[in-house]
């Protein structure tokens, strides 16, 4: 990641924007049990509280990096009830690295957060039909199964 | 532009920083060998 990864421009850019970054040595074993961390690269997004909402585990190339973490902030926000910001987050993840590993979890989320904040259940169908249509074999797509029982 | 990450080494200082600003915080534990 420090080779590759973190000296990217765009990746600079995105995580100085969005996050307040941190790195810890994995000398620091009291850190690492508390987030039961025993590989690196391990990368969490945390709240105030520090209280974990996203972890990825292993190497990103820059772009797979910046997606999992549009992702990520999403996850924060969907946790945290900011649903026009999660929403925006997942949205963009899908709009700018439409061929990223992340992108299905995104739609996933998309349709997840469009629920909570309206309790219109649509979203989660539309989210099923289009994982289906674009990524059948994503796992994602198998954990959206329950939702064709929506009426589309 | 930066040209670098501006990471932080301390993370009561970005938890702080965080409840500031209300961007959370990325974490990332490495292995500097």
């Amino acid at each position: 990641m420090g080779a590759v990864t973190y000296p990217d421009k765009a990746v600079i850019d995105f995580v100085d924007y969005n996050f307040i970054p941190v790195q810890i040595q994995v000398t620091d074993a009291a850190l690492m049990q508390k987030y039961n961390v025993s590989w690196t690269p391990t990368i969490l997004v945390l709240d105030a509280d520090g209280q974990e909402h996203y972890r990825s585990v292993g190497f990103l190339a820059p772009g797979e990096f910046i997606a999992a973490l549009q992702v990520g902030k999403g996850r924060y926000y969907l946790d945290t009830e900011q649903f026009p910001e999660a929403r925006a987050m997942f949205e963009e993840a899908i709009s700018q690295n439409p061929d990223a590993n992340a992108v299905p979890e995104a739609i996933f989320f998309r349709g997840v957060t469009r629920y909570k904040h309206t309790h219109d259940p649509k979203p989660l169908r539309e989210a099923y039909d289009i994982l289906t249509a674009k990524y059948p074999a994503s796992d994602w797509t198998k954990r959206a199964e329950p939702y064709k029982l929506i009426p589309a | 532009m930066a040209m670098q990450v501006g990471w932080l080494d301390h993370l009561a200082k970005a938890l702080e920083t965080s409840a500031r600003t209300k961007k959370p915080v990325l974490l990332d534990f490495y292995n500097p060998q």
